[in-house]
């Protein structure tokens, strides 16, 4: 990737917030195609109640690419999820060939389903708190994410989800 | 029958007593007040795991029955439950869901439990050992060797889980479920177990309806998991097994779980004396579930908060000495289903959650059948019917008709 520190920072922006749009918007396979082959996820937190940190999610891009290719086999809460996200920090490596970013978020989820549809769709609810800890490769004029801690502050998930967040 | 008319919807289902219950036991609001205080405020609640207090002056707070409750390890590594109630003002006295006494608080000296309010301090035996200007308020007309706190029954058992009772004089732990752990103790009690995980869920439903979904199986045609690694002559060949004090145990099979696309076999990381790949379960009255499916432990306990609303803490556990690498492929297990976004947990969840809308307080009654007789096997709903036969004798009331006093069921739809 050629360019200055400010030119790459805004490289690894711009990928963070296309790849929200594309997390809020369902499209799974577009969202891991911003993904190297290497690509790691994981849904961690950390629970004062047990103190410990856990990790309630985690896969490769081929856990990935095969849960939402099952998610038509499965039930599941049709509520749309909204993502909110600030990219804070962007750091990058001295060899310039990667770099990490904090994110924070919050997940609002506008119900469809609810407990009754014809009482609570239509009205967003705080769904999750958290960040995002991204590490990306750099490489030409484009970033791609090798890694994703979605780190949650929530220990309270009500009925949970089906999607990656 | 076509659709029904009023009357023909509000008229008993051609079944026997037993095999069907009102849905005001899931709705009404002053059956919900009597089954604080007539079951949970009389049972054991196991409300948490020894390795969430690890060592002396670890402490965690919880509740049953609206009563907030403080357990902690002593220096002498007992573990003990009080109230979480100062007896001078009424004041919580610990307000972290965890922590360590070991540490010094703002009104308090270290190694106590301290009420921030006025300061008074208690031992971890819950001996009251400070109350601030004691002789200058209260000259000699109390002293601090009055004012200790309350104590609660309180037992590690079964694999190291922590069991509260509020009652003073409760059914003796092992007489009350050591008979459905029977299947599973020589695998929870090989050696130490220890929490990985923990999440919780609020969810507008009755927890009754939760335990449900844990005690009948027939609901697994929800599950696209469920059917592709299970349905075959071994599941449907699985017994449930009723047993005294309203507790069930779901017999065990071989689980394919290679056959769901990316998930694999847990026969390498079976729990102590447990074959590859089976899976236990045990429903406690009145709504635990111990879930062991080869290689990871679930513990659900519910909170009841409403008729229409409750809590149910998720705990997943493996074994002590796990290696890192051990330890991630455990989580792992437990989460492909049992984790809040992984396949099963949610799906189990919407079901709940969509009876609790039908079954509001205040919702017009209806009969919630329960009358699935396919000789004890595991789409059988005998444990339905075993667990609100229980649940009548402990309310005085009968299921089918809460208005009305208890009557034993027809031998015919009671649990075999």
């Amino acid at each position: 990737m050629t360019g200055n520190g400010a030119d790459v920072a805004n490289v690894v922006r711009d990928t963070i917030y296309r790849a929200t749009l594309l997390l809020d918007d369902q499209q799974w396979e577009q969202w891991l195609d911003l993904c190297d082959d290497s690509f790691h996820y994981a849904i961690k937190s950390f629970s004062p109640e047990i103190n410990r940190d856990m990790t309630y999610f985690q896969g490769s891009h081929k856990d990935l690419a095969t849960m939402v290719k099952l998610l038509p086999k499965h039930n599941t809460d049709h509520s749309p999820l909204r993502r909110h996200a600030t990219v804070y920090a962007v750091g990058v490596a001295e060899d310039g060939k990667t770099a990490s970013a904090i994110t924070s978020f919050v997940v609002y989820q506008n119900l469809l389903d609810g407990v009754n549809s014809h009482i609570d769709a239509g009205e967003s609810r705080l769904f999750l708190v958290g960040r995002y800890l991204d590490t990306l490769r750099l490489e030409h004029d484009r970033a791609r994410f090798i890694k994703r801690e979605v780190r949650l502050d929530n220990r309270r998930l009500d009925k949970g989800s089906h999607w990656p967040i | 029958m076509p659709a029904k008319n009023h009357k023909q919807w509000l008229a008993n289902p051609q079944l026997e007593l037993g095999e069907w219950v009102d849905s005001r036991v899931y709705s009404d609001p002053r059956i919900f007040e009597d089954e604080l205080n007539n079951i949970f405020k009389r049972v054991w609640i196991p409300v948490c795991h020894e390795s969430e207090l690890l060592n002396p002056y670890d402490f965690r707070t919880i509740s049953i029955a609206r009563e907030p409750i403080i357990v902690c390890r002593g220096p002498d590594n007992e573990v003990r439950a009080f109230l979480n109630v100062c007896p001078h003002r009424g004041m919580i006295i610990e307000r972290r869901p965890s922590g360590s006494f070991l540490e010094g608080q703002p009104s308090g000296n270290p190694k106590r439990m301290t009420c921030m309010f006025h300061a008074w301090q208690y031992d971890l035996k819950g001996n009251c050992v400070y109350i601030s200007r004691e002789k200058e308020g209260y000259q000699d007309r109390l002293c601090k060797e009055n004012v200790g706190l309350r104590r609660l029954r309180c037992e590690v058992k079964f694999g190291g889980f922590v069991w509260v009772s509020l009652d003073d004089n409760p059914v003796p732990l092992e007489e009350w479920c050591g008979k459905p752990f029977e299947c599973l103790r020589k695998s929870l009690e090989a050696e130490p177990l220890e929490v990985f995980h923990y999440h919780k869920a609020i969810i507008p439903t009755n927890y009754k309806l939760w335990h449900d979904t844990n005690s009948e199986f027939y609901h697994d045609f929800m599950h696209y998991h469920n059917r592709v690694t299970g349905f075959n002559d071994a599941y449907f060949a699985r017994k449930n097994e009723a047993l005294e004090h309203g507790h069930v145990v779901v017999g065990t099979f071989e689980v394919n779980y290679d056959k769901y696309e990316g998930f694999e076999s847990r026969a390498a990381l079976s729990f102590p004396h447990l074959p590859p790949n089976q899976w236990y379960m045990i429903d406690l009255f009145p709504g635990m579930n111990f879930n062991l499916r080869g290689s990871a432990l679930r513990c659900d306990v519910v909170t009841p908060l409403a008729a229409d609303k409750v809590m149910i803490e998720f705990r997943g556990l493996g074994l002590k000495r796990d290696t890192a690498e051990e330890r991630q492929t455990r989580v792992d297990h437990h989460n492909s289903i049992w984790g809040p976004f992984g396949r099963n947990l949610h799906e189990d969840l919407l079901g709940v959650t969509g009876q609790g809308a039908t079954m509001l307080p205040g919702s017009e009654p209806r009969r919630i059948l329960h009358g699935r007789h396919e000789n004890q096997t595991i789409h059988d709903e005998n444990g339905m019917r075993h667990y609100y036969n229980e649940w009548g004798k402990w309310m005085n009331r009968l299921p089918s008709d809460p208005e009305q006093p208890y009557l034993a069921p027809l031998p015919a739809a009671a649990a075999e």
